[in-house]
């Protein structure tokens, strides 16, 4: 290792930044020492007040003594006596010390659920002897190796690796339910086995041979992932509804994608994706699925509905719903006024960051028209702007202000974000689309930093006529549900970059959808028959899920569709009489008959609702979903919904495979290898890969 | 920045205000890469901004402010790991180096060892190291940190060069 490379280890370490919380603390703390000092300062400066007495004999310094510190706390606050039986650290000023025992009693609880765990996978393999791995330093291999002998350390970890992941799923279950969402996935990531990751790195030590370094010529090659930063919303799966008590089922569309690449990202490293960060809708649209193209202006999209058999259930059926919004026509393209917003902190500075960063912004810049104006603003630990606005036709000023790009330094997204929406402002254009774009590898930790203000303040700008859209970078510290509410409210699309190839699909191949909304607000209702269906259950959307009230209600935000996008809703249905339903029959209902009347010949009534983009006023657009419809689609729409069926079902098997029964990952795998169709950009067989990651991932 | 520090010395609550802010992050910085993981990291940095508020007043524009706060922060860090050290190993630790929190695991667990190497090596030398490497500074600079001589830090960083390069062939990547 030489200087060099120390001085990247240190400078690696500076992507974390103070927690507000704890810097308000220690601020306040001392502000409120320094005024109670400045009389005494003012008085007498070496000799210590009354009052500063009084201080330091509550405010533990580092001159007293533990034992005067115990004393102190415990006149001060009640609940220490855990505390001061677990944890004999001197340094808690009053202030601090609610937080602090509270956190510390957290880690105590989660520290014991991993050691049971341990414990556990040590007897089901007839270990005798079992040196305690969790001693949590880093330097524990050589610990282990004094006690336990190389070989068998060599072995407990081998067969530990055989099943990090199932494990690690439980307790980062556990956790979730125990603690805070601030802490839930960085201790999600349970150091047990990111310590076995460093086995197997190949970057580290430079030092005398260890028992380690045996270990790391016979670890297993892929194990473990540090993913336990990335922040995910939990979710439950959509419940079975009965069409009695609940007939009408709204949501908002979803054009986001982030999840699929996130998803695929995982599956390419050997590991199975948090059940979290997997939304089935946006797996289902990624894809492109070739629905019947609108004709004329009017509508500015079709909707196509189909219903099939559902594969994993018999006599269930999936009611398909895809909707196609119309090509620009590259003559009629809206100019755009873009400003990119980027991320460039310390954080950024891993090479799938912000060095595709600017790939991507190139390729994005790429696609402009001369006279679309580009200006650049990043954020680090303050928010600067790089490039004024400037007309994209000056490719060499815009390309030449984003190479000079460096990253360093804290993250204060919300300046950046105001900074950003000021200049759009400036350069207002009304002939234009107006959008931010922001490329961040996650948190805004200075500054405006709660998902709510942040919210607020990008649905206000929303509504001044400035849209927002999100691209997530890297792993390691996404953070996905600030992403999703951010281009929610922004009217934008929140998609992840993971490759340059994930750029050029996004930026370039879908660049129109993603700059030129044609319709806003777009919500589905679908009405189900009481006298045809027995229940339902819509697969995916769990977040975007909206009151039924909201359906006709024009100021409920929802979704927005851009040029040439494609949206899949899938529900599956239990028509009445099938005997596949889920739910218990009713004893007392009545056994209705079927009448022969009109209506008894259809599944039930959607209804969508969407804003023309510069209107405040929704339209509506209503068709039945019949039932001998079954088989109109022709070949190459059958062939769209049953691939969308397989998209759908592999979704749902990586969330745990509630309703999928045994539906397996090889029936995924079939049904999608037989579907793929003309697949042009590759993208379908690279899902079928993804299928067969998966299964490989989940056997390991 | 003087200006700033003379209006808190003189008694403003909002210069120092701004000073305990501008502070606040480098103190953390230096802090988080001794300690390895945030809380300690934190409760760190809350000792160091009660103790700079306390000494301001001694400052006296001899040595730069900067040098001052490292020295103060480097302290403080010192004495903490002294009243840690009094106390035997128990879950509450355990559970703080589980919540280690650098960008990336890895690269911080590696920095974790090669730290560990270096304390090995005597007193003084894992804050030469993080000096140094860590904030940039010079021989001289951390020399007045560490109130030694510029030439004792020199030494320490070539005992860390020979500590970390045994060998030229192959074993560092």
């Amino acid at each position: 290792m030489n200087d060099e490379e120390l001085k990247q280890l240190f400078s690696n370490s500076e992507a974390v930044e103070p927690s507000p919380d704890a810097k308000r603390r220690a601020m306040s703390a001392a502000m409120s020492e320094f005024k109670v000092m400045k009389p005494a300062n003012a008085a007498i400066e070496n000799k210590r007040g009354i009052f500063q007495g009084i201080l330091n004999w509550l405010r533990p310094t580092v001159e007293s003594t533990v034992e005067a510190r115990g004393q102190a706390m415990n006149t001060t606050t009640h609940s220490r006596s855990a505390f001061s039986l677990s944890n004999h650290k001197w340094h808690i000023a009053g202030v601090s010390t609610v937080s602090v025992l509270f956190l510390a009693v957290m880690l105590a609880d989660i520290e014991n659920t991993g050691y049971v765990l341990q414990r556990q996978s040590l007897t089901e393999s007839d270990l005798t002897s079992a040196p305690a791995i969790n001693t949590d330093r880093p330097v524990w291999l050589e610990d282990g190796g004094d006690s336990g002998g190389a070989l068998e350390m060599r072995q407990q970890v081998e067969m530990m690796a055989k099943q990090p992941l199932e494990r690690s799923f439980v307790l980062a279950e556990r956790v979730d339910s125990v603690i805070q969402p601030k802490y839930q996935l960085e201790l999600g990531g349970d150091g047990l086995f990111e310590k076995m990751e460093t086995l197997n790195s190949e970057s580290r030590s430079d030092f005398t041979i260890t028992p380690g370094q045996l270990l790391r010529e016979h670890a297993p090659t892929s194990s473990y992932r540090d993913e336990g930063r990335d922040r995910f919303s939990s979710y439950e799966a959509q419940p079975i509804k009965s069409v009695t008590t609940e007939p009408i089922s709204t949501l908002s569309i979803d054009v986001d994608t982030a999840s699929y690449s996130y998803v695929r990202r995982q599956l390419n490293q050997g590991v199975m994706p948090k059940t979290n960060a997997v939304r089935v809708e946006e797996m289902l649209n990624y894809f492109d699925y070739d629905y019947p193209v609108p004709t004329s202006g009017n509508v500015p999209f079709t909707i196509f509905t189909n219903v099939v058999d559902s594969p994993w259930r018999a006599g269930n059926k999936l009611v398909h719903i895809g909707i196609k919004g119309f090509e620009i026509a590259p003559s009629e393209v809206p100019s755009s006024n873009i400003v990119l917003l980027l991320d460039v902190s310390g954080s950024m500075r891993n090479y799938d960051k912000l060095p595709l960063v600017k790939q991507s912004m190139e390729l994005l810049i790429s696609q402009l028209k001369p006279d679309d104006t580009v200006s650049i603003v990043v954020y680090a630990g303050a928010a600067g702007v790089v490039l004024e606005p400037t007309p994209a036709r000056e490719k060499t000023t815009i390309l030449a202000s984003l190479q000079r790009l460096e990253s360093g330094g804290g993250t204060d997204g919300g300046e950046g974000l105001k900074l950003a929406y000021k200049l759009a402002k400036v350069n207002y254009r009304d002939d234009a689309i107006n959008r931010v774009i922001l490329a961040t590898d996650g948190d805004f930790n200075v500054g405006m930093s709660s998902n709510e203000s942040l919210k607020d303040f990008v649905s206000r700008k929303r509504d001044e006529g400035i849209f927002l859209s999100v691209l997530g970078f890297g792993e390691g510290n996404l953070n996905d549900a600030l992403m999703q509410t951010l281009a929610q409210n922004g009217n934008g699309v929140a998609a992840y970059i993971d490759t340059l190839s994930e750029a050029q699909k996004v930026l370039v191949d879908q660049a129109t959808s993603m700059l030129f909304p044609i319709a806003k607000d777009v919500k589905i209702q679908l009405e189900f028959n009481p006298r045809t269906v027995s229940e339902y259950r819509l697969i995916g959307y769990e977040t975007r899920n909206l009151k039924n009230e909201d359906f006709a209600n024009d100021k409920v935000d929802a979704g927005d569709i851009g040029a040439g996008h494609t949206v899949t809703a899938i529900y599956e249905i239990t028509p009445v009489q099938s005997n596949s339903g889920l739910l218990p029959n009713s004893r007392y209902a009545e056994a209705e008959q079927p009448r022969h009347d009109p209506k008894a010949t259809e599944y039930g009534y959607l209804n969508l609702r969407y804003k023309a983009p510069e209107e405040e006023i929704s339209r509506l657009i209503s068709q039945p979903i019949s039932i001998d419809a079954e088989d109109k689609p022709n070949d190459s729409l059958n062939r769209e919904t049953y691939f969308a069926t397989a998209v759908a079902g592999f979704g749902q098997l990586l969330t745990g495979g509630k309703y999928t029964g045994t539906w397996d990952f090889d029936s995924a795998l079939a049904l999608a290898q037989a579907n793929k169709g003309d697949d042009p950009y590759g993208y379908r067989t690279e899902f079928v890969q993804l299928i067969r990651k998966a299964k490989l991932a989940e056997n390991r | 920045m003087d200006e700033i520090i003379r209006q808190a010395q003189q008694g403003s609550e909002v210069a120092f205000e701004q000073l305990l802010n501008d502070c606040y992050d480098r103190m953390y910085h230096y802090a988080l890469k001794w300690a390895g993981n945030r809380a300690n990291a934190e409760d760190i940095t809350h000792q160091a901004c009660l103790k700079l508020t306390r000494g301001l007043s001694q400052f006296r524009f001899e040595s730069s402010f900067n040098t001052w706060l490292y020295r103060l922060v480097v302290n403080c860090a010192l004495d903490w790991q002294k009243a840690h050290l009094r106390h035997t190993y128990d879950d509450i630790e355990t559970a703080d180096l589980s919540t280690t929190s650098y960008g990336n695991a890895e690269a911080d667990i590696h920095l974790r060892q090669v730290l560990t190497q270096i304390e090995k090596l005597g007193e003084g030398y894992r804050e030469t190291v993080l000096l140094v490497f860590g904030e940039g500074l010079s021989h001289r600079e951390a020399g007045e940190v560490l109130n030694v001589r510029e030439s004792t830090i020199s030494w320490r960083i070539h005992e860390i060069r020979k500590r970390l390069n045994p060998v030229k062939e192959g074993g560092s990547k």
